[in-house]
């Protein structure tokens, strides 16, 4: 590992253009100043997860993304291209992303299976077999091809959370987002949902995660970045963000979480 | 198309009398029904076994049937049974009470029986007696939580009295046919009483929300 | 005071029918107030505020009135707004229609407020459209939760019937005490009246005691 940290990190595919582009992004409820002009740059294939204590605008920031919360100024883009106003452009644009929901929100009146199959049957229109048939590939991934024909009240936490990842792939998305997916969550299913995002990491897709688990921070990102009050504080890779923070604030933070290094 | 309001303004006080009585009568039932409900829903909680299915089988029956029918059967068939007859406001009394009374009576019984049985559990490990336990921890919390059920009782006891004109009660609908009837406007007396009643029973349904909003973290357990 | 019970039995062929034409406008009108009903619900559910607002009026307007001034009123105004005579049959379909569309339009609009947000936001992110979402997601589930509040609805509307009397309409109300009126047999009459709705009502109220709870809410 390099111990020099003063020669700026190389970020992941950094040569090629950024996926998605946050350009002085503000976000207000009323008068409450939820992003304050955040500026930020995803890489493909780059896993970036978002800390911060509650309310910061982690989770905000990521609704914007796919345009379930408005922008009150800056810009979204993907790809280059800003995010577009009329509902019927940001429906295409929300088929290239996957959203995982810390409350999983899986439909209770379908099966599993049927959760996984229904984006692709009902905003692809693909044939029900193919549907079904990818969305059981998918079910085998995460490790619950066993429950396929389960509805979500007879599956624990951590198995409806895995299907709900299954559900955001079965579109083929280029990017996937996670709102702090593990924090509604027992402690033993945490970690079966976190060893799929890795593999999913690990496979190269590009995923922003909100989250309060460090240690999936420190191990499987690419790049940390820690926000308070809707801005921006530091962020860098995870060896400078958890060993060596630049700034007093992250270090305040993380002591407060106890992390210790 | 002309219309005459003048009917409506030449008979206000006509008018006055019908709107008091309607007040009256949806009061005085919505409190008896209230208090008639309460006596009934804590028979059928903590009263004799025997009791139990003549009380739902008198609940189940007001579902069945409808206001109209008791209303009139109370005035005119009633008193052939009992030889001595009622004063039409009186009867209407009856009839509502006894009518909205087994709705009441679901409505209290749903809401001491929401109430997390923790709750009981704790007061009688503080050794209260069970009527304590009913006055002091269940019926307060209860009350909260069925404000807007009462609001609701008190909305239904107001439009129930209009169909107390078939009885010729004296209340606002009744005054308002006789005037329609003598005028021959009945669109205008019948838009002005419309109004009127309006008037009444949206400030009524308004005013329980908000009170129920104001005190409703005091019933939550 | 003799009484006479026979003339129930002499008169059953009225009251039978009677009987029938309150069931008959009960099932015309729901048949017509739930899809008035969803209507009312999506305009008030609508980002058109000129929607919403219609919608609101007309149900807080209905909600607020009693049925019977309604009723009244109705047979008094159709004539001048249809230049043609409607038989009061009618009038009382138009006031019963109007009334319980806006009950049913509370009835739909809390049913699908209440599923979670969190619910429709994962079918939007998948990129279905709001329509979508609406149709495969919310109103399946919502669907559960309006069902029991529809059928009590239901039987309240079939005892509501009883005022469409008032205009002459010869549902059971309006027969029984027709007969009344011909054959002074009061006690006789009104306790026949009163047992054939507890006949038809009975059964209804219990049946929507299942209904509770079959599709009880289970959180």
């Amino acid at each position: 590992m390099n111990n020099d940290i003063t020669r700026a990190p190389a970020r992941k595919n950094a040569d090629q253009p950024p996926v998605l582009v946050y350009e002085e992004v503000r976000k207000l409820y009323g008068d409450f100043v939820a992003l304050d002009g955040v500026s930020l740059q995803v890489h493909k294939g780059e896993v970036m997860c978002l800390i911060g204590p509650s309310g910061s605008g982690k989770s905000t920031l990521l609704r914007c993304t796919n345009a379930l919360e408005t922008i009150n100024g800056g810009r979204v883009l993907i790809d280059g291209v800003p995010l577009p106003a009329q509902e019927s452009a940001v429906r295409k644009v929300r088929q290239r992303m996957g959203m995982v929901f810390q409350s999983f929100e899986l439909f209770p009146h379908k099966s599993a299976l049927d959760n996984v199959a229904m984006g692709p049957i009902t905003v692809l229109g693909m044939r029900e077999s193919e549907a079904k048939a990818r969305a059981m590939a998918l079910l085998e991934k995460v490790g619950l091809s066993a429950k396929a024909g389960n509805f979500p009240a007879n599956l624990s936490g951590g198995q409806q959370q895995r299907v709900a990842i299954a559900r955001a792939l079965a579109m083929e998305p280029e990017v996937m987002l996670f709102d702090e997916p593990t924090s509604a969550l027992d402690p033993e299913t945490v970690g079966e949902v976190l060893s799929v995002m890795q593999k999913l990491a690990q496979e190269g897709m590009t995923m922003i995660v909100v989250t309060h688990e460090m240690g999936f921070a420190r191990r499987v990102a690419d790049w940390v970045v820690v926000f308070e009050s809707g801005a921006i504080i530091e962020q860098g890779p995870p060896a400078q963000i958890f060993e060596h923070p630049t700034v007093e604030r992250t270090r305040d933070f993380l002591g407060h979480l106890g992390w210790n290094g | 198309m002309e219309f005459d309001f003048s009917p409506i303004a030449d008979n206000w006080r006509f008018f006055a009398s019908g709107l008091g009585v309607t007040v009256a009568l949806s009061l005085i039932s919505a409190v008896t029904s209230i208090l008639a409900g309460l006596a009934i829903a804590l028979l059928r909680l903590y009263g004799p076994g025997w009791l139990r299915p003549l009380l739902v089988f008198y609940i189940d029956s007001m579902r069945a049937i409808p206001v109209l029918v008791v209303l009139v059967w109370m005035y005119f068939a009633f008193p052939l049974l009992v030889g001595f007859t009622f004063a039409p406001f009186w009867a209407a009394v009856i009839a509502l009470t006894l009518h909205i009374a087994a709705y009441a009576a679901e409505v209290i019984r749903a809401g001491i029986e929401s109430i997390r049985p923790g709750q009981t559990r704790a007061a009688l490990a503080l050794g209260m007696s069970r009527a304590q336990l009913l006055r002091k921890v269940l019926l307060p919390q209860a009350t909260i939580r069925m404000l807007p059920a009462f609001g609701s009782i008190l909305t239904i006891a107001i439009k129930d009295t209009a169909i107390a004109t078939v009885i010729a009660v004296p209340e606002l609908m009744h005054r308002a046919e006789t005037v329609a009837g003598q005028s021959y406007r009945p669109v205008e007396v019948f838009t002005a009483v419309m109004v009127a009643y309006f008037a009444i029973l949206f400030p009524v349904t308004r005013g329980i929300d908000r009170l129920y909003h104001r005190v409703a973290h005091l019933g939550r357990s | 005071m003799t009484f006479d019970w026979s003339v129930i039995w002499t008169h059953r062929q009225a009251l039978l029918e009677g009987a029938a034409l309150t069931v008959g406008l009960t099932v015309l009108t729901m048949l017509l107030a739930v899809p008035g009903g969803i209507m009312l619900a999506l305009m008030r559910l609508s980002s058109n505020r000129l929607l919403q607002s219609a919608s609101l009026g007309f149900v807080e307007f209905f909600r607020n009135l009693p049925l019977i001034l309604v009723i009244y009123w109705v047979f008094y105004v159709m004539p001048m707004a249809v230049e043609f005579q409607l038989s009061p049959l009618v009038t009382a379909l138009v006031a019963l229609v109007l009334n319980v569309s806006a009950y049913n339009a509370e009835t739909f609009r809390a049913g699908i407020n209440s599923i979670r947000k969190g619910q429709l936001e994962a079918a939007l992110a998948m990129g279905m459209s709001r329509r979508q979402a609406m149709f495969k997601v919310v109103i399946p589930q919502a669907g559960r939760r309006i069902l029991p509040v529809i059928a009590s609805t239901w039987v309240s509307l079939f005892k509501d019937t009883s005022l469409v009397s008032v205009i002459a309409v010869s549902e059971l109300a309006y027969t029984a005490m027709q007969i009344r009126a011909q054959t002074f047999r009061v006690l006789e009459m009104l306790t026949a009246m009163a047992v054939l709705y507890w006949l038809m009502g009975y059964p209804q109220a219990k049946l929507v005691d299942w209904i509770h709870r079959k599709y009880g809410v289970k959180e």
